[in-house]
């Protein structure tokens, strides 16, 4: 574990110096900031929007910092041969892996933070300041975050980073719209049909579990109890990829 | 009992449905502890393909590899390996001594002792004048020697080094073969490869020539001169692969 620690420190070093992350930051900065000049709105929805517009920036600029450090964790390695001397170190493929998802992750904790740090910032200039509900949600995002960064990671290690691009978003917008899908299943007659679709619906991440901003928004509150499932049910998908990684991976010539 | 030994190894690479590339073939060599072993053969003979199977960057099609008794996976093997890859490359963004400190943490030596090694390996090839340079400022040659001091930061007990002195100037190479002879006098076991025939002939105590993933002969380079009616190493280097040549078309006709 401390090898794998050693790596991911590298690893976020490594990515603090790549343009992509600050260009990402930069960017969704300017869309929270944009979202307070929505004036015209009344005091209240004014406050809504700019929420709406926070999570929802966090969220998205967030899976693109997770898919890109992700898809660069270990193409970028094998790409620039640093992996010759990486793996001839004593250091297990398995480590390698933990250490990249945990680089990555920092990476994403950090974007995280520093996003949220300028909405909140935002919401004391409203003089609003941001309740237990708003850290919920971030939470969860985060973790959501994670999963997406694992899954992308996973797919790295046995596939090449064009394909990887375009699954990774085709399954973010799947993952959000599966709840749909859900419904739909529920009106199925044929069983075949039925439990090909209950059987993908159990193997696709359900992003939507982890948005409560729709809620949090219009100020119902979200039970702990929730928060705690859906951070189990996080972890559990993020434990599947990285075992595929770590399984891929080890297989893998470089 | 060899400090590295091969079985029957081969390597087979496979591209695309129906093309293959045999790039080992068979080969079954031990290399023991105080050597320093050099691999030589022209291009595409196989060489790189069998030091990274060596560290398991790789995986053998057939054969098996033992060093220091475990398998080449294993971590504790790795303890005592260093490994210089063939034009090495590391994180650029890096400065030589952040490249040291990094490996060296893997080997889990104390900061302490990683911090006063570098800066012993710095000067031993070097680069110390350029310790706050960022990798992706250096050249070739200074990569082959950070390289170096790379694969020397853990004090290995074996050191693979693949090509180590391509890409350097003239006296970086006679500091490297002198380098190489120090260090196997104050007792490491050297495996290299090499195409600079002159310095396998100055610096190794045994040699083997691989030629189309062909081990075709090793040995002391007194010995195989004489097997070989040779005259040096070169001719040596010449006469064997003529003689497998010749053999194949005889085998084909
Ligand atoms: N990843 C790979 N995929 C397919 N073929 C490969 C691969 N790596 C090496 N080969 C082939 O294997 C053979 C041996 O290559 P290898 O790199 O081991 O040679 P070498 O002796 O190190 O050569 P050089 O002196 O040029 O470094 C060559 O024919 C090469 O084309
Ligand atoms: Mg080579």
């Amino acid at each position: 574990m401390k090898k794998a620690w050693i790596i991911a420190l590298n690893t976020f070093h490594e990515s603090l110096r790549k343009k992509t992350f600050y260009i990402l930051l930069v960017v969704a900065l300017v869309v929270i900031g944009a979202s307070r000049f929505f004036s015209f709105l009344a005091a209240e929805d004014e406050l809504k929007m700019i929420k709406d517009v926070s999570f929802s920036t966090i969220e998205f600029f967030g899976a693109l910092i997770a898919i890109f450090t992700a898809l660069a964790a270990v193409s970028g390695e094998i790409e620039k041969r640093t992996i010759y001397p990486l793996l001839s170190k004593p250091i297990t493929r398995s480590n390698f892996i933990i250490g990249k998802l945990m680089g990555q992750s920092l990476i994403i904790l950090l974007n995280v933070i520093l996003m949220s740090i300028f909405f909140i910032v935002l919401l004391f200039i409203k003089k609003s300041p941001p309740d237990i509900e708003t850290f919920k949600t971030i939470f969860l995002i985060f973790i959501e975050l994670v999963l997406i960064g694992s899954i992308t990671l996973a797919v790295a290690t046995f596939a090449t980073d064009a394909f990887n691009l375009i699954f990774s978003f085709f399954l973010y917008i799947v993952g959000h719209l599966i709840s749909y899908g859900k419904s739909l299943l529920e009106r199925v007659e044929n069983v075949v049909l039925k439990g090909l679709g209950e059987m993908l619906y159990t193997v696709i991440p359900n992003y939507e579990n982890f948005n409560i901003k729709d809620k949090v928004v219009v100020g119902v509150q979200v039970s702990w109890q929730y928060i705690g499932q859906t951070f189990i049910y996080g972890i559990i998908y993020i434990a599947i990829a990285v075992l595929i990684g770590i399984y891929f991976f080890n297989k893998r010539e470089v | 009992m060899a400090l590295i030994e091969t079985r029957g190894l081969s390597k087979i690479y496979t591209l695309g449905k129906n093309r293959q590339v045999v790039a080992l073939n068979n080969v079954t060599i031990g290399i023991e502890e105080g050597e320093i072993f050099g691999i030589l053969g022209p291009n595409g003979s196989g060489k790189t393909t069998c030091l990274k199977l060596l560290l398991g960057i790789i995986f053998p099609t057939e054969g098996e590899i033992e060093i220091m008794g475990e398998n080449q996976y294993s971590v504790t093997a790795k303890k005592n390996i260093g490994f210089l890859p063939e034009n090495p490359y590391y994180y650029d963004y890096l400065t030589g001594p952040e490249i040291l400190m990094f490996y060296g943490k893997l080997f889990d030596i104390p900061v302490s002792v990683i911090s006063s090694r570098t800066e012993e390996l710095l000067h031993l090839v070097g680069l110390y004048d350029a310790r706050n340079l960022a990798l992706k400022h250096y050249s070739k040659g200074m990569l082959e020697r950070i390289g170096l001091a790379a694969s020397l930061i853990n004090d290995p007990k074996i050191l693979i080094l693949d090509e180590p002195t391509t890409g350097l100037d003239p006296i970086g190479c006679k500091e490297t073969r002198d380098l190489l002879i120090k260090l196997n006098q104050a007792g490491k076991t050297i495996l290299l490869s090499s195409h600079f025939l002159s310095e396998v002939e100055r610096v190794c105590t045994r040699i083997a020539i691989f030629h189309r993933g062909y081990l075709l002969s090793s040995g002391t380079l007194d010995g195989l001169m004489k097997d070989y009616q040779a005259e040096n190493l070169e001719d040596l280097f010449v006469k064997t692969i003529e003689k497998f040549d010749t053999q194949e078309k005889q085998e084909v006709a």
